[in-house]
């Protein structure tokens, strides 16, 4: 199968556009062709992985020829003149740091699938919409092209902005609109930082300009006197050109991840948005931030990452102390745990800026688990929120009594989370802050109390959400609603359980077998430590 | 026991079934009817006694058993998954899974019939499951994976009954004290790893191993693959005793024990006996040659003020648990203390006898919890069935239950003839000979452990007087059933001196001390003969005490005000203190953060977007006003222009001719006049 990647990207576009065409009357099985697509996404996704080769010879990275399941087809060709000749391809292919994204995508789609059934209104347009947004999603992850990269990703914008403001709550028209420009705002800046890179860049091979990626990575292929050309070294307002553009790309990934202070667009979306945006917000979105900073930020400028390593792993510090400080104060679950998510993701952060291939690994891995098990946690809350249309903690106690395997479910989800071991998160957490504990020793770029301060996010992580636990399942049965609420907080159905279990398998899996996932992606992650530290 | 010999590989084998049988047991929380599975779970206990029996006869003063295998690769670097088997472990895993059994076994008739007994056999059988796995576990990582999971167990067995808001929030503070614990030793995780890049236990801590052969050269501490200032090494002896001191329950960590005093009974006696807190002594000798002096001091230091708070403590209380809670916090110091000097040999002897009659302690306690609950019941009364003012007389109709409790009593006190003699005094002995060679306040430890024993003897004599003697306030109240109570037997048979020690005087011929390396102190004949002797004795004399103002009850006793009395029964204040220092202002500064994150950086977000509003505003005006305003007023112009030359298209042809006449007229005049 020469093209499994394109089949994977566009199944879902092809669906989206059949949902479409089909008339009205079969508005009910929607949301079953959704399913299927996305069934289908899994056993190929699944297939990838465990046909993708873990070998040195296969590492990727900056090596186009150690890509797999490459495609490359050259796409658009314009002769400009004087300035050469437009070189954008659908170029496509994988490696350890992509890889395991699409596993996760085809999951957490699936699973954000599952949690549409609550959609009441306008299904063809809302299965449409979701279908799209898969295509982008998987689109990012496999692009190697640039300027592919930048079309998936700002198409990912554009289902999101009317998945939220259509079917989202109350204030969802505010949340929308936030969501959009702040993203916007980062993208927009980064379209400049590509337009100077493709003049920077000259594919050797046919000696245009070109947007590949792979190349970009590339010292020798940057024209001599071009704004990013490492030798040159290029100053805008005062400072080099490639920290600068580093800057620019980071802040544009950064806003996705979200690290602190670009982070207030995420609880507004997330309260907003219904229960599978949020999921997929939270499971994708947020990673495709993470990846984006391994993939093009530090790969393409190394160098400006270890300069600013310092300032990243600080923000990544701050991320997770003030998101779990500010997760300990909320009344509303759903917002708890979008702040949860802006300290989880801080790890991430630390671990990358590390530059240590124990903190890459686990940022990599956190990037998975938290992919898993932030749509884990938000489908709970939207099981409640479905049943009673209300989050608010103080709104239930003791739901333990009532609902027994929902709480199960929300204690694995829970403990999984603040890190026990035998779960994802664990390992993750663990080997970030080892990471970035060992990077004084390797290679410098941190100091040894940023690891001691992430480790003191991981207390707090406890706190909050045992905090939540003992408020809300725990004690005697007491609900704001009464007896009507108590007649509609039914416990957990086979649906639901079809979603949560292969989350939670998951996160148990890598937990007790972290191999599942590093194995995959060491090669990937030397050759990526190469690159970046050296 | 030389029957016994098999492979390593087999005793591997062995330790694996030891584990795997309890953890079986979790299984039993998939059940759906209330049937009770209990005899499953004391099955999968029995099954984990027996191998750990049999890798404890072979392994026991013989070869040491290290197994490993790789487990996952990051980097160049494998890391392993292993086991350990050394006399610490094996002893641990005999002590652990001998005192799970009897609670297995006691906890069939105490719970019977509450509503969640299959998640109870479930919590059991994953708690006795995680100590297992951390005392075999070959590595620093295991080993945390194994530590976090006995704070786990123990969070979901002293939450058990979870409607109890008490119990849950006990059940909260503990996980969330024994995180604090977590992250001390994750520091000192990822200080080994940088430092030494490997988690393995042996290659670590072994005899010759990277921590020994590190040496300190002008402040940098170097080993064989990385360098760190020195500092480090002190801060890796406090990460790794900070974690020793949350699980057990050193001060300034140890409130969270008295709280967790909320889970069932047997659950109390499993916590307290061999697993859970056991776990920090376990640690420190795991990771014993890290430690430098100044981090022995701390560990001297806190393990005796540890020691003397939990007997101050225990004076006053009146719950009967706590009682014993507080016993266990105090004895507790007393092994980390005797870490702390060197007695490593003495720590784990003491940790092995207090295991039994601490256990004993806590299941008859239990017993007379279950009698006067079930009386209570039975003739609908309504008082505090914990709270030992209420009790007495009780020896006479629970006399099994009575005579172990004294044995177990015994025990703590260290009365002679028992095993908590035995080790206690080797304890003592050791402190002495040690602060001989030592000047300054080193001199006091052996004093103040002196002085926290004759208090012992006290708060436990007051304890057995106060529930067993005096007038019987429940007249037909029952021995425990006979399940329970053979139970009570059989431990009550562990805690005399038989198990340790033919010698029912003298430490130094007990087998479990003949397992570990000597303290290295020298030793001093005199301290042997006298130290016994005076502790005895005054521990007698406190017993005496008690037995006059509690047993007989003849007027005589301690005035319940005044400052001591209260500092003591409110546990030093520390749970305010704790309170007033950490819990509200981390509360307080959440909820800054909170109103930060949407004032101000949620503000500048929106006053960014209120400001485009603003712009756009003027843009529009502008748009509106000027630029339009110009297109506009170009139309406008037009339009009048149009209109005005419209006029002239009128039609009339008498309009056109006045006009024609008038342009001719006019042209005629400004021609010839002008």
């Amino acid at each position: 199968m020469d093209y499994i990647l394109s089949i994977l990207i566009f199944l879902p576009l092809v669906a989206a556009l059949l949902i479409i065409v089909l008339g009205s009357s079969f508005r009910e099985r929607f949301k079953y062709i959704a399913l299927a697509v996305t069934v289908i996404q899994l056993f190929i996704s699944i297939a990838i992985y465990l046909d993708f080769s873990s070998s040195t010879a296969f590492a990727g990275i900056n090596k186009e020829s150690q890509f797999q399941l490459l495609e490359k087809i050259p796409w658009i060709r314009l002769d400009l003149g004087s300035i050469g000749k437009l070189e954008i391809d659908y170029f496509l292919g994988i490696d350890g740091l992509s890889m395991p994204f699409l596993v996760l995508s085809a999951l957490v789609m699936f699973v954000a699938t599952l949690a549409s059934w609550e959609i009441k209104t306008n299904h063809k347009a809302f299965f449409a919409l979701l279908l799209l947004l898969n295509t982008a999603v998987m689109g990012v992850f496999c692009a190697l092209d640039f300027f592919l990269f930048y079309v998936f990703y700002e198409l990912m914008l554009l289902p999101l902005y009317f998945l939220i403001g259509m079917w989202g709550g109350a204030r969802r028209e505010y949340a929308a609109i936030k969501f959009f420009l702040y993203t916007l705002f980062g993208s927009v800046f980064m379209l400049l930082v590509i337009i100077g890179l493709y003049f920077s860049v000259i594919n050797p091979a046919t000696g245009n300009h070109t947007f590949n990626m792979i190349l970009m990575m590339d010292p020798s292929n940057y024209i001599g006197n071009s704004i990013f050309s490492t030798v040159a070294n290029q100053e805008l307002f005062g400072i080099s050109a490639r920290l600068l553009a580093f800057i620019v790309l980071f802040i544009a990934f950064a806003i996705k991840v979200p690290v602190v202070p670009l982070h207030t667009w995420l609880p507004d979306a997330h309260v907003e948005a219904p229960t599978p945006v949020s999921i997929i917000l939270a499971g994708l979105l947020l990673k495709v931030g993470g990846y984006g900073i391994l993939r093009v930020c530090i790969s393409i400028f190394p160098e400006a990452a270890v300069q600013s390593a310092w300032w990243l792993g600080l923000i990544g510090v701050i991320s997770i102390l003030y998101g779990a400080l500010n997760a300990l104060a909320q009344t509303d679950l759903k917002r708890l745990i979008a702040y949860s998510s802006v300290s989880h993701m801080g790890f991430v952060l630390l671990g990358i800026a590390s530059g240590t291939v124990e903190g890459v690994s686990g940022a990599m891995l956190q990037m998975i688990s938290h992919g898993g098990l932030s749509a884990m946690l938000f489908f709970l809350v939207g099981m409640i929120y479905n049943r009673v249309h209300d989050r608010d903690i103080a709104s239930f106690r003791g739901l333990a009594l009532i609902m027994p395997q929902f709480t199960a479910f929300v204690v694995i989800a829970f403990f999984a989370s603040l890190g026990l071991p035998g779960f994802s998160a664990f390992m993750a957490e663990a080997f970030s802050l080892i990471g970035a504990f060992t990077s004084a020793e390797i290679n410098g770029l941190l100091p040894r109390w940023m690891a001691i301060g992430g480790a003191v996010g991981i207390l707090l992580s406890a706190a909050y959400f045992l905090w939540t636990l003992q408020r809300m399942f725990f004690g005697q049965t007491r609900l704001k609603g009464g007896d009507i609420w108590l007649s509609q907080l039914k416990d957990i159905n086979i649906r639901e359980k079809v979603a949560l279990v292969p989350l939670a398998v998951l996160a148990l899996a890598l937990g007790i077998f972290p191999s599942l996932a590093f194995s995959k992606m060491n090669a990937s992650i030397l050759a990526f430590i190469q690159l970046f530290s050296g | 026991m030389g029957v016994l010999s098999f492979s390593a590989g087999t005793l591997g084998a062995f330790s694996l079934i030891a584990l795997a049988f309890p953890f079986i047991s979790l299984f039993t929380i998939l059940w759906r009817s209330k049937d009770s599975l209990g005899h499953i779970a004391i099955f999968n206990a029995f099954i984990s006694f027996i191998a750990s029996f049999i890798v404890f006869c072979c392994v026991w003063n013989k070869e040491v058993i290290h197994l490993q295998t790789g487990w996952f690769t990051i980097g160049e670097n494998v890391f392993t998954a292993g086991i350990l088997l050394n006399n610490l472990s094996v002893l641990m895993m005999v002590l652990v899974s001998g005192i799970s059994l009897l609670v297995h076994v006691y906890s069939l008739m105490y719970m019977k019939g509450d509503p969640g007994i299959n998640k109870y056999w479930a919590y059991l059988g994953l708690f006795c499951f995680s100590m297992l796995g951390l005392v075999v576990s070959d590595s620093l990582l295991l080993i945390y994976i194994f530590w976090e999971l006995v704070g786990f167990s123990s969070y979901l067995l002293i939450g058990f009954w979870f409607t109890r808001d008490a119990a849950s929030q006990a059940a909260k503070k503990a996980f969330i004290i024994n995180r604090i614990g977590d992250i001390g030793l994750l520091t000192g995780l990822m200080i080994m790893y940088a430092q030494f890049r490997t988690f393995d236990v042996v290659k670590l801590f072994g005899p010759m191993g990277l921590v020994d052969s590190a040496s300190i050269i002008d402040g940098i501490w170097i080993s064989p693959v990385s360098q760190m200032p020195v500092v480090w090494l002190s801060v890796a002896g406090f990460a790794f005793f900070i974690g020793a001191m949350a699980k057990s329950a050193q001060f300034p960590l140890h409130t969270w024990l008295p709280d967790a005093m909320e889970g069932p009974t047997s659950v109390s006696s499993l916590i307290h006996a061999a697993t859970m807190v056991a776990a920090g002594v376990f640690l420190l000798g795991r990771v014993y040659p890290l430690f430098d002096s100044l981090v022995f001091n701390v560990i001297i230091i806190i393990g005796v003020l540890t020691a003397f708070l939990g007997a101050t403590i225990a004076l006053t209380q009146n719950d009967i648990k706590r009682i014993l809670a507080y016993s266990t916090i105090s004895q507790l110091g007393f092994m980390i203390a005797a870490m702390g000097i060197g007695a490593y040999g003495e720590s784990i002897f003491h940790l092995a006898t207090h295991a039994f009659f601490k256990c004993l302690l806590f299941l008859s306690a239990g017993a007379v919890i279950h009698q006067l609950h079930h009386y209570k019941e039975h003739h609908q009364l309504e008082f505090d069935h914990q709270d030992i003012r209420l009790m007495g007389g009780l020896g006479k109709k629970m006399p099994v239950t009575f005579i172990s409790m004294c044995v177990a009593a015994a025990a703590l006190a260290g009365l002679p003839l028992t095993g908590g003699y035995l080790s206690k005094d080797a304890v003592l002995i050791t402190s002495f000979e040690w602060a001989s060679g030592y000047h300054g306040f080193k001199k006091l430890v052996p004093y103040v452990l002196v002085l926290t024993s004759w208090l012992t003897a006290f708060y436990i004599a007051r304890l057995i007087f106060k529930v067993f003697f005096g007038k019987l306030r429940y007249e037909g109240i029952t021995e425990a059933s006979s399940s329970m109570s053979r139970v009570l037997i059989v431990l009550a048979i562990c805690s005399l001196f038989i198990l340790v020690s033919f010698n029912p005087l003298s430490y130094e011929g007990s087998w479990i001390l003949a397992g570990f390396t000597g303290s290295g102190v020298k030793p001093f004949e005199v301290f042997h003969s006298i130290v016994p002797i005076v502790v005895t004795i005054g521990s007698i004399l406190m017993v005496l005490i008690g037995f006059r103002i509690y047993a007989k009850r003849d007027g005589r006793t301690f005035r319940e005000k005044g400052f001591f009395y209260r500092f003591s029964n409110r546990a030093w204040y520390l749970n305010e203190a704790y309170n007033l220092m950490f819990v509200k202002p981390v509360e307080r500064i959440a909820h800054y953060s909170y109103r930060f994150d949407k004032l101000i950086v949620d503000g500048v977000v929106n006053l960014a977007g209120a400001g485009m509003g603003v712009l756009s505003r003027v843009a529009d005006w502008l748009d509106r006003y000027i630029v339009d305003g110009a297109v506009n007023g170009a139309a406008v112009l037009a339009r009048h222009t149009g209109n005005f030359a419209r006029q002239f298209q009128s039609g009339r042809l008498q309009h056109y001719l006045i006009t024609m006449l008038t342009l001719v007229v006019g042209f005629f005049i400004l021609t010839y006049f002008i």
